[in-house]
């Protein structure tokens, strides 16, 4: 492996007198998916958000692309490359498909020094990417509110295919999706990594991670309780690491 | 469905209640005498002016999810700093400027300025320090209203400068130049709301303030924005208003910030954040005041007004609600 996309120093979160994380320590390089695991309150959350932007360390350091790196703000993040998908959809229901593909980033014309929005460039972009993903969606002049779970889904999921960057957090991506959506959601990932774009998928489904990850982090009570490579371990194994109940390939357990 | 006739609903049910409008406007010219009438219906538009200035604020914060009760006396503040400055009887001091045309532009970035003074304070306790936008436009609506007092001494000011005035009485095509502004407003807020990103974006913060923030917008940047421009827009408002009535008493203005809250969620705004169309509240502001006039017409007695803009309000909101059904049935 080439040098680390993300490399995690022993990153800290107190939420006053309770710490969240303990002491997160690993790396992800390019074109890897890292699989995240644990149980319910282990701290993945708060640890991808604390990458995206959306929280602050306590302590600890973060280099991303070998330089130092804290994200103030989900822009500050999305700035440097680091997409992220979360487990509550991220999309404004109010608007519709095209609004939400393109959040952030509308594509625009100046018309007389003003930016006006380039809606017809903008639906062309978007239908070409779902097209592309296998996704159809009646209209994408629908507001999101009308479209199923599924469906809204497949939009953030296709969102950060199409926007890329270096690096892919998701957060429990295919809660809300079918049987079919999901393997689909699984090669999107695998064709995202091919690309050299580092992925960090938290997952509470061992087949999922199983399929997917080329390496297994495990998470538990706030410190890293487990990080190996996918071929050199189990199912059995990993759940092992997560309830605790053996130590075998462990890292530090605080 | 055939996607035609589909299409067609949709068109119906985004434009409901300018169908509205029109069948009101219909009804009132069939029926009550002297309606139909150029005349009447450019007294329509002329006095609905400052309501409806006052009311692209209101739709925007309230758009942007989240509200402002203030407009109404920053309205007043900026119409009564306009009033001293520039009137000449009364407890106004009679400022004068050379040219005389100078008075116009200083007068309109005075009333401006006060209003986005206002806004500042507000955008920033609101989305700064996090607190309620209702609490916070709630106090600001009370000690605007008390500022407008005590500069006034609970007195008027009276024989506005003429060439500010001007705007007032010059007409074009039958609308003195007061309307147009106002018109001009909507064209130029209701583009900015649908066509540019930063109108996208307070649509967006409305909907679901979460996901734009992590989508990287700036939300707090853009929320601040928006109570500036509601305060600015509301002191354009009193700018009008002082036109209007050719000074600035106490209590002027009193009672218009209801009417622009109905002209608001008539015009199809909901108060939840995130729904609503600039054409939308014109054409609710546009309703009131032809329902204002019809009252007038009809020699009823003023005090019907309140309750059939209550009723209205009403009809609005269950409106609404009948609105989404059909929409969840057409998705």
């Amino acid at each position: 492996m080439t040098a680390p996309l993300l490399v995690l120093e022993n990153v800290t979160k107190n939420y006053g007198a309770i710490q969240a994380l303990r002491g997160i320590s690993f790396s992800i390089g390019r074109g890897e998916v890292v699989a995240l695991l644990g149980d319910n309150g282990a701290g993945k959350s708060t640890l991808v958000k604390i990458i995206a932007g959306g929280l602050e360390p306590s302590s600890g350091r973060m280099l991303f692309e070998g330089k130092e790196f804290l994200a103030r703000s989900p822009a500050e993040a999305k700035a440097a490359g680091i997409e992220t998908v979360y487990q509550d959809l991220s999309l404004c229901t109010n608007v519709d498909v095209v609004a939400n593909f393109f959040m952030g980033r509308e594509m625009t014309r100046k018309v007389l020094g003003v930016p006006i929005l380039d809606e017809r460039g903008m639906e062309q972009v978007v239908a070409k990417a779902l097209a592309n993903a296998g996704t159809r969606i009646p209209s994408l002049r629908t507001k999101v509110e009308h479209l199923s779970g599924g469906q809204r889904q497949a939009i953030e999921l296709n969102r950060f295919v199409h926007w890329g960057g270096k690096l892919v957090l998701l957060d429990e991506p295919f809660a809300a999706l079918g049987v079919e959506q999901t393997r689909r959601g699984l090669d999107m990932i695998r064709q995202v990594a091919n690309q050299g774009i580092g992925v960090v998928i938290i997952t509470h489904i061992m087949q999922q991670a199983f399929q997917v990850a080329d390496r297994i982090v495990v998470i538990r009570q706030g410190v890293v309780a487990g990080d190996v490579a996918r071929n050199k371990t189990s199912p059995d194994a990993v759940i092992n690491m997560i309830t605790g109940e053996t130590l075998a390939g462990a890292g530090s357990a605080g | 469905m055939s996607p035609r006739t589909r299409r067609m609903l949709e068109l119906v049910l985004d434009n409901l209640v300018w169908f509205m409008l029109v069948f009101v406007l219909a009804v009132f010219s069939i029926f009550i005498p002297n309606f139909f009438q150029v005349g009447i219906f450019a007294n329509i538009i002329e006095a609905s002016s400052v309501l409806g200035v006052m009311s692209i604020g209101l739709a925007l914060v309230i758009i942007a999810g989240h509200m402002d009760l203030s407009v109404e006396s920053v309205a007043a503040l900026s119409a009564m700093t306009v009033g001293i400055l520039f009137c000449s009887s009364g407890i106004g001091i009679g400022l004068q400027l050379h040219p005389d045309w100078l008075m116009v532009p200083v007068s309109l970035a005075i009333a401006l300025a006060v209003g986005g003074i206002i806004g500042v304070i507000n955008g920033f306790l609101i989305v700064r320090l996090k607190m309620s936008a209702f609490i916070i436009t709630l106090a600001s609506y009370i000690w605007v209203r008390g500022l407008v007092l005590v500069v006034s001494g609970g007195r008027s000011a009276q024989d506005l400068a003429p060439a500010i005035r001007w705007f007032g009485i010059q007409r074009l095509l039958g609308l003195p130049l007061t309307a147009w502004i106002a018109v001009a407003c909507f064209v130029i807020f209701s583009l900015i709301l649908a066509k540019t990103p930063f109108g996208r974006h307070l649509v967006m913060i409305g909907g679901n303030e979460t996901a734009t923030f992590r989508a990287g917008i700036r939300v707090n940047r853009n929320l601040v924005l928006a109570f500036v421009l509601a305060g600015a827009i509301a002191g354009l408002a009193g700018w009008l208003l002082a036109i209007r009535t050719s000074g600035a008493t106490a209590n002027l203005g009193v009672g218009l910030l209801f009417n622009a809250f109905a002209a608001v969620v008539i015009g199809g705004v909901s108060l939840k954040g995130g729904v609503g169309t600039l054409p939308g509240v014109y054409a609710g502001v546009l309703l009131l005041s032809a329902i204002n006039t019809a009252i007038n017409l009809m020699g009823l007695p003023a005090n019907f007004t309140q309750v059939i803009h209550g009723l209205l309000v009403l009809a609005a909101v269950l409106l609404d609600a009948f609105k989404q059904t059909i929409r969840q049935k057409l998705a």
